[in-house]
């Protein structure tokens, strides 16, 4: 090799290999993890045999990469000796046994290697007239393959599959039938299974097919196998399917009124409250996107008779095999299409396009989430100033609540312990049992429960704290906190 | 719940991006016209929460004179068993004493019930003994009334008999019961209604 740069038939074939190549910035990566550059192609899928016979060596190609690519990301590694997937096997780079016995020696190049094997040839004085060769490698190398693959798959593959299934219904019966016989007659000569009935399954899958056809040895395969196959009169059928793994959509809701639930809600066929915020938001979500369907996962959720006001609560929008990726204008009418209907049900704000990542984003510290609340509660007497500082000097309060009844029958009988950061109290004119409590609790407390008492099973309780019975009669979310959904 | 008046339409109007631009202070405001009642829309006495959300049922004379129970029944099936108004123990002078769950077979205090399935639940029937309740001269048993599992018993009445004088009719409940499949229906028709109850005991 010259050092003038590597030879034509191999830039050549670059060249030709380039488009099937990662990303810059993958290849760095890769390389600065001690992965060839043979192996690097293999996993491009380049199968151009100029690509690989001649040596490449590490600082040419480089040079190459940034010949050919417009952004100039300078690399400084030290070189790598030996590839951590192919184990030298690919870079011609092995230890063979001295011919003494005593020490193992280092072959480095392709000449070498084969003048190596020559030798061993000519030692036993073979007559020959050609040769077929057999390479066993050792089997961490195919597990290294399968974790070089793994961690490559985001960068490499797209989201967008086009799935191209064949299928040859007249040879596949043959088959399946043939190879669930073999299985079934092994596992009655050992005796396993049961005896006689062979299960009659009438589409076993692929993988099932595969395994059976492994454990089938070569001589087997040989007497039930037409070897070699048959003439078919009819070709392969072929279905084309597409799909786009699932998008995200971001965004805070607000909930006007209180007769609209969360999530479809519907009992023996009828819907319960005029409609819910999933359906609202998830179907404009799925008309613009024109998806094949959603699902709506939010950051908690609140009763079908509670507003949620204030920023709004976090929700996502995972769209199915969405047919297009929508672009700011396209969210944007997302939004209008749901805050400008006419029944102002249901708002939505910081509408966005996120990633999967999200998801977890949302499920993260959702137990640790504070929720700030506004009720209208009633007392049985008037309420006094000393009642307004009593409520407002608790902070970090701890209020122990028993599942309450209304979720009893779905919920475990538990005592669970919540707190109750800090209240404020806000006089409603015109009234003297009346006032509008606000409060910032722990995620997961039963706000209603926490001012009725819900029969002396929630304690403290608003009643119990003041000396008197005390009523919820509306109740809403005024803030979630969740700084990725801002 | 009391309907809220519908928000401005000023408000809603604005799509929602723009208010993100409106100061801090507009939104408080904004939000604060949201929350606040109309007074004129607020009931003098508003309705209990168990008057919100359970229907309440009576029974008198359960098994023995004076022994009138009330059961309330959730939408969601579950049922609140406690003693009604004029039950005799509450009528006595000094009222209940002391309430005791170890009646029966075990202790219905000790019961553990777990998970979503409710699982080591005891299978009541209706006339299975709940407690017994104890004045200074009498002592009463309270009974389940409705066929199906114990969930809970109220054990606040072990250290705090005194609920039951104080507010039978809300933390001085005895039990919750969850009916058995179809159980319900049975038996609603023998219960009386409030009005019923109340007719029949002449209260006011």
């Amino acid at each position: 090799m010259t050092s003038s740069g590597p030879a034509p038939e191999l830039k050549t074939a670059l060249i030709k290999a380039k488009p099937f190549l990662p990303p810059c910035h993958v290849i760095h990566h890769l390389l600065s993890t001690g992965v060839c550059i043979r192996c690097i192609f293999r996993l491009s899928g380049i199968h151009d045999r100029d690509c690989y016979t001649s040596p490449l060596d590490q600082s040419h190609f480089m040079f190459f990469l940034e010949e050919h690519n417009d952004n100039d990301i300078k690399s400084n590694f030290t070189t790598i000796t030996y590839c951590s997937i192919c184990l030298g096997v690919l870079c011609s780079v092995c230890c063979v046994q001295e011919k003494t016995g005593a020490a193992f020696k280092e072959i480095t190049s392709v000449n070498d290697f084969v003048l190596f094997i020559s030798d061993i040839i000519k030692r036993e004085e073979y007559q020959i007239d050609g040769f077929s060769l057999e390479v066993s490698v050792p089997p961490v190398i195919v597990a290294n393959d399968r974790a070089l693959r793994l961690q490559s798959v985001e960068s490499l593959s797209s989201p967008f599959h086009i799935r191209l299934t064949y299928s040859h219904s007249e040879t596949s019966q043959k088959l399946q039938s043939l190879v669930l016989n073999c299985r079934d007659s092994k596992k009655r000569e050992r005796g396993s299974g049961e005896n006689g009935s062979s299960k009659k399954a009438s589409n076993e899958s692929d993988a099932s097919i595969y395994r059976a056809l492994d454990l089938i040895g070569d001589h087997d395969f040989c007497t039930r196998f037409l070897v070699p196959p048959g003439k078919v009169d009819k070709p392969c059928q072929l279905v084309v399917a597409c799909h786009r793994t699932p998008i995200y959509i971001a965004g805070r809701y607000l909930k006007y009124s209180r007769n609209v639930s969360q999530s479809r809600w519907i009992i023996d066929d009828e819907r319960m409250g005029e409609a819910s915020v999933e359906e609202l938001i998830g179907e404009n979500v799925l008309q613009i996107c024109r998806g094949d369907g959603y699902k709506f996962h939010s950051a908690g959720r609140e009763d079908i008779d509670v507003r949620m006001l204030g920023s709004g609560r976090p929700f996502l929008v995972e769209v199915l095999n969405s047919r297009i990726l929508p672009s700011y204008t396209e969210i944007e009418q997302i939004a209008d299409n749901i805050n400008n209907s006419d029944k102002k049900l249901v708002g939505v704000g910081n509408l966005k396009l996120v990633g999967a990542e999200a998801w977890n984003m949302m499920r993260e510290g959702e137990a640790e989430k504070q929720k700030e609340y506004a009720a209208l509660v009633w007392i049985s007497r008037p309420l006094t100033d000393d009642d307004v500082s009593n409520l407002t000097s608790l902070k970090d309060l701890d209020v122990s609540q028993k599942t309450p009844i209304r979720v009893l029958h779905r919920r475990s009988p538990l005592e669970r312990s919540k707190i109750i950061h800090w209240m404020k109290i806000e006089n409603v004119e015109g009234t003297t049992q009346y006032f509008l409590l606000h409060l910032c609790t722990q995620a997961g407390t039963y706000i209603k429960e926490f001012v009725h008492g819900d029969l002396g099973r929630t304690h403290p309780s608003i009643g119990s704290i003041l000396g008197c019975r005390a009523e919820i009669l509306q109740l809403d979310v005024t803030d979630v906190k969740m700084d990725y959904f801002d | 719940m009391a309907e809220n008046a519908e928000p401005s339409e000023e408000t809603l109007n604005k799509p929602i991006q723009e208010n993100k631009r409106t100061t801090e202070e507009e939104k408080r405001q904004d939000l604060s016209s949201l929350l606040l009642p109309n007074p004129k829309d607020l009931p003098q006495i508003p309705p209990t929460a168990v008057e919100t959300n359970f229907s309440s049922y009576f029974v008198a004379d359960f098994m023995k004179p004076g022994h009138d129970q009330y059961i309330y029944r959730h939408a969601n099936g579950l049922c609140v068993i406690g003693l009604a108004r004029a039950h005799l123990a509450l009528t006595e002078t000094g009222g209940v004493t002391v309430v005791d769950f170890n009646v029966g077979k075990s202790d219905r205090s000790e019961l553990k019930v777990t998970g979503k399935r409710k699982r080591n639940a005891l299978q009541f029937e209706s006339n299975s003994a709940l407690c017994k309740v104890s004045t200074n001269g009498n002592s009463y048993i309270v009974r389940c009334c409705v066929k199906g599992s114990l969930l809970e018993v109220n054990d606040r009445l072990i250290k705090q008999p005194d609920l039951l004088n104080s507010s039978a009719d809300r933390e001085g409940y005895v039990a919750i019961i969850m009916p058995k499949q179809g159980e319900w229906l049975k038996i609603k028709d023998s219960f009386l209604s409030y009005e019923e109850y109340v007719q029949l005991r002449g209260l006011s």
